[in-house]
């Protein structure tokens, strides 16, 4: 630890320590300024013959400036890194769908039951691409309830 | 589910898919020059099972259940919906079924005549 100190006090000026300090605080406080704030998870409260798709997004640095809009039957959402939305809507075949420079479509033949749905960025040309991977429900619900908080 | 409500023959078709999905960490994909070239950053994949029984007058005389495995690679340059993938799977899965079911046509239409 003495010989990583000694390093970095030669390697860097006194005066450029402090902006060093001062750079480090703003892109810890950029990055966590990108996650969703919210409450915790909890599961909706939605009426007999609707189908609820929880459509969910973990956090990652690499895309997460990117908010693309959610669409899930008539409904749309824009769903931070770090948070979820949960989509009620009538049972029957629902299209699921997100796009940037590429479109991912999702179609659910939705009971009156849960359905969950991880949004995730990949790599882009020039923008991430955005992906709704159907997760089964006992993954789903372990990482929805670490991951991610309701969306105001 | 039958062709008309007065024929005792009916039909009993479920199918189920499975998404799997792999990647190669955003990090090392960020920095291989591969990926610039098109090479794959991943996979998907589904798998459906299906299954139809047909019922006679309430007893079973055809049961047939098949499985399909879709896999579809990624890359910087072409990525597949999950519609796609999930239409592929499920005509892949309906085929099979189908196959099944003409091979053993003869032994059905035996079957169903002999609770006549």
């Amino acid at each position: 630890m003495q010989i990583r100190r000694v390093w970095w006090r030669q390697l860097v000026k006194p005066n450029e320590r402090c902006g060093a300090r001062i750079a480090l605080l703003g892109l810890s406080l950029l990055t966590a300024g990108c996650a969703a704030q919210g409450k915790p998870y909890e599961r909706a409260n939605a009426p007999s013959n609707t189908a609820t798709i929880y459509v969910y997004r973990p956090y990652n640095f690499f895309g997460s400036l990117m908010h693309p809009t959610v669409r899930c039957g008539n409904e749309s959402a824009v769903i931070e890194p770090g948070g979820y939305h949960a989509f009620v809507l009538p049972a029957g075949r629902v299209t699921c769908s997100t796009s940037t420079e590429t479109a991912d479509l999702l179609d659910i033949d939705a009971d009156p039951r849960v359905y969950y749905v991880r949004e995730r960025m990949g790599w882009g040309l020039l923008v991430g691409r955005p992906e709704l991977n159907p997760v089964d429900d006992d993954q789903a619900q372990w990482e929805i309830q670490s991951c991610c908080v309701r969306e105001p | 589910m039958s062709l008309t409500d007065q024929s005792q023959v009916t039909f009993s078709y479920r199918e189920e898919l499975t998404h799997e999905e792999n990647h190669v960490p955003m990090i090392l994909s960020a920095i291989d020059p591969l990926t610039y070239a098109g090479y794959p950053m991943g996979e998907y994949v589904v798998i459906a099972v299906a299954s139809l029984s047909i019922f006679h007058g309430g007893r079973l005389i055809g049961d047939y259940k098949a499985q399909s495995r879709v896999t579809k690679p990624y890359s910087m340059y072409s990525q597949p919906t999950h519609r796609e993938l999930d239409d592929a799977v499920r005509v892949a899965v309906r085929e099979k079924i189908d196959r099944e079911l003409y091979a053993d046509s003869a032994r059905l239409v035996a079957a169903a005549g002999q609770t006549e």
